[in-house]
């Protein structure tokens, strides 16, 4: 019993935080509409930016959020006013605007060998710190602390997002695009500066979860790719656009991470992930906690 | 329509003369290369080439293959991005398009496996430096030459030293845990254990596959702490071999001892990111810096001072490969692949700049194994010099002045 009550913390944790990697691709789908494939690479670059911002300054690990933070919002920002937003422009009498995703397609691929070319292939993990490889000890249970620290972190952001969509101007703006982008534009609202800003908060949003993976986690110029999938799953779980959905997608995923390898041996709750991905698309097509219109 | 083809005809006629060129000049000897560039493995494949380079640099600046007029050895290369698929493809491509002499390559035996197929099928001979899996040689090929020892022989000699070490420290080990990556390499290694480990009278208290794209192992190391076994073995790639060792240090998980299959285990990059969770590690490995063979030291310096880290196993396998490549060309005095096949198969190389391997020969039996190949067993320990992989198995190799720890001390 003990066990399975450890287990489901850790997976919690790291659901928590799975979900929080996958926060940034529901944003920017929200109001984009265009799936970003090039959403593990952010992840990649908020991971180089936390790793270089905590290796030269020798700061705490989560104080490196004040650095990613910033610099993520303005990498997302300008990434989509001077890469993607042109694309857009041609696109714009398209009702889905596919060559978009062709284009994040791209970026990934760019994205990835700069990397390798700057960074070169190997894997980087923090040095010593005060979060790395620390447990606390309760009743006879370990649990992660990095991990406990990604949790608050991702239900603090979750919650942040949550109110400034809601009560802020910026928010209202943002969602009004996301709902027709046409009827916003008549509004007076600019919705490419929009789409900047939006993929700025999701960029900025993936270089959180940056900040909460490194301290147990490694860094190498692909390493987008093992979460990519992983944060398509949840959103899709979740339900697309659903700040809320991805939390809860990703929490749903960790516990059968976490668990299912008690019963059973751990490559096949990959399996039982997929299962539920395709019996969810199915079932329930909008997700968990996604809108039932199209948009 | 008129301007493209007034730009496309000198364009084809170019390439045409080009191409032309290409075969009749017979001054050099193409060698594709097929390895992970990019994508999980791009580590290993980086230092794959690395050591390529060196060797290939180092026989055409002493005059390449003198019975071929002096040719040079040109490499070509292909990322496999670790996909069988990728790595076919890719094999069909450096044959017809590239028009390539010698094949070698792949690193992961899941991609090295179907793609010698297609070597065999254009009759194209194909040297594999290092992917172990045994089926590789098992396929009855006739053009498929592989140097390192394959891994029925590695775990072979993974449960002798654990026989040799008990021995040794008059200490039981009574139960096994198996952890491996769920590709072809770990699943391979694990097949074997199994019946080794039932021959040897152990008892196994896990036997557990986990995804090598996995983020999060804490699961599967709660189940080895709570199947509580002597000792723990396992087969990873890089990025999980990270994550399982801080995991197994996080969660204090207490074992006589941890004996790893190289691999991601051996990647350089491996002990700087798990510093001193690393610490009593055993690992079996093709090749260590400490192997005590004329010309070692001053490869990897040479290999070092060029790429800031020392050669790994694969590395050496690689550049070994080059010089019984170039070696087999010295002995067909031919470009023709069935000559060099042939060549190939009587290879018996015993010196030169290549032999820097812990075994004395290069010897090809029928199926294409090298014969002799044999891997070191090493720890991971501090000496006052920092953490670093000591050689420690088979006895006779074993760094002077070193003393084994067994079993493992709690920390």
């Amino acid at each position: 019993m003990l066990y399975i009550i450890e287990d489901m913390i850790n997976g919690v944790l790291m659901g928590s935080i799975y979900g929080l990697t996958a926060m940034g691709l529901t944003i920017i789908f929200g109001v984009l509409k265009v799936i970003n494939f090039a959403h593990g690479s952010l992840l990649m670059v908020g991971m180089y930016a936390t790793y270089w911002a905590i290796t030269l300054t020798g700061v705490h690990p989560y104080l490196a959020l004040a650095m990613v933070i910033p610099a993520m919002f303005i990498f997302g920002y300008y990434l989509q006013a001077i890469v993607i937003k042109p694309i857009f422009i041609a696109e714009k009498n398209v009702r889905e605007p596919i060559t978009v995703i062709i284009v994040t397609t791209g970026i990934w691929y760019i994205l990835d060998n700069l990397a390798l070319l700057v960074f070169g292939p190997q894997y980087r993990s923090l040095a010593d710190n005060p979060l790395k490889g620390k447990m606390l000890e309760v009743g006879g249970m370990f649990v992660s602390q990095p991990k406990l620290f990604g949790f608050i972190t991702a239900i603090i952001t979750a919650s942040t997002i949550h109110w400034f969509l809601q009560k802020t101007v910026m928010g209202r703006a943002i969602r009004a695009t996301s709902m027709d982008r046409e009827a916003a534009s008549l509004m007076g609202i600019n919705q490419y500066r929009i789409y900047n800003v939006a993929f700025g908060i999701g960029a900025a949003t993936t270089g959180i979860a940056a900040v909460t993976l490194l301290p147990f986690y490694n860094v190498f110029p692909t390493v987008g790719v093992l979460f990519d999938i992983k944060c398509f799953i949840i959103v899709v779980l979740g339900g697309l656009g659903s700040i809320s959905g991805a939390l809860l997608g990703g929490i749903i995923i960790g516990l059968i991470e976490s668990v299912g390898p008690q019963f059973m041996t751990a490559t096949w709750t990959e399996a039982i992930v997929y299962g539920l991905f395709l019996l969810v698309l199915f079932v329930k097509p909008s997700g968990l906690f996604g809108q039932k219109h199209d948009w | 329509m008129n301007m493209f083809s007034r730009f496309t005809l000198p364009v084809v006629a170019l390439s045409l003369a080009f191409g032309t060129l290409a075969v009749a000049n017979p001054t050099t000897v193409k060698i594709g290369n097929i390895e992970p560039m990019s994508g999980p493995s791009a580590t290993l494949g980086k230092q794959g080439k690395a050591a390529r380079e060196m060797a290939v640099e180092e026989i055409n600046a002493a005059g390449g293959v003198k019975s071929l007029g002096g040719a040079k050895l040109e490499l070509i290369y292909a990322d496999s991005e670790s996909k069988p698929e990728k790595g076919v493809a890719e094999a069909e491509r450096l044959i017809n398009t590239e028009k390539v002499n010698v094949l070698t390559g792949c690193w992961n035996s899941a991609v090295t496996y179907p793609t010698t197929a297609v070597a065999e099928r254009y009759g194209i001979p194909f040297v594999v430096p290092v992917s172990v899996s045994d089926k590789i040689t098992d396929q009855g090929f006739k053009n498929v030459f592989r140097i390192a020892a394959k891994d029925s022989w590695w775990t072979k000699d993974q449960f002798t030293f654990l026989k040799d070490i008990q021995t040794e420290f008059g200490t039981k080990v009574e139960t096994l845990a198996f952890v491996y990556e769920n590709g072809d390499w770990g699943k391979g290694f694990a097949t074997q254990w199994k019946k080794l480990a039932e021959e040897a009278g152990y008892k196994v208290v896990m036997d557990e596959p986990y995804p090598s794209t996995t983020t999060d192992l804490s699961p599967v190391v709660q189940k080895i702490k709570r199947a509580n076994p002597d000792v723990l073995m396992l087969v990873s790639n890089a990025a999980d071999a990270i994550l399982l060792t801080n995991t197994i240090a996080e969660y204090k998980v207490k074992v006589k001892a941890i004996v790893a299959s190289g691999g991601g285990h051996a990647d350089p990059s491996f002990m700087k990111a798990v510093g001193k969770n690393a610490q009593y590690l055993f690992d079996i490995v093709e090749w260590e810096t400490d192997v005590n063979k004329p010309g070692a030291k001053e490869a990897n310096d040479k290999y070092k001072a060029k790429n800031g880290e020392n050669l790994t196993g694969e590395a050496v396998d690689a550049y070994l490969a080059m010089y019984v490549i170039k070696d087999a060309l010295e002995r067909s005095a031919s470009l023709e692949p069935a000559k060099i096949r042939e060549a190939l198969a009587a290879t018996n190389l015993t010196n030169g700049p290549g032999m820097i391997v812990g075994y004395d020969a290069v010897k090809f039996d029928a199926t294409g194994q090298n014969e002799n190949a044999s891997p070191v067993i090493v720890q991971v320990n501090d000496i006052g010099k920092g953490l670093e992989r000591i050689t420690i198995w088979p006895k006779n190799a074993r760094r002077a002045g070193y003393t084994p720890v067994f079993p493992m001390p709690s920390k």
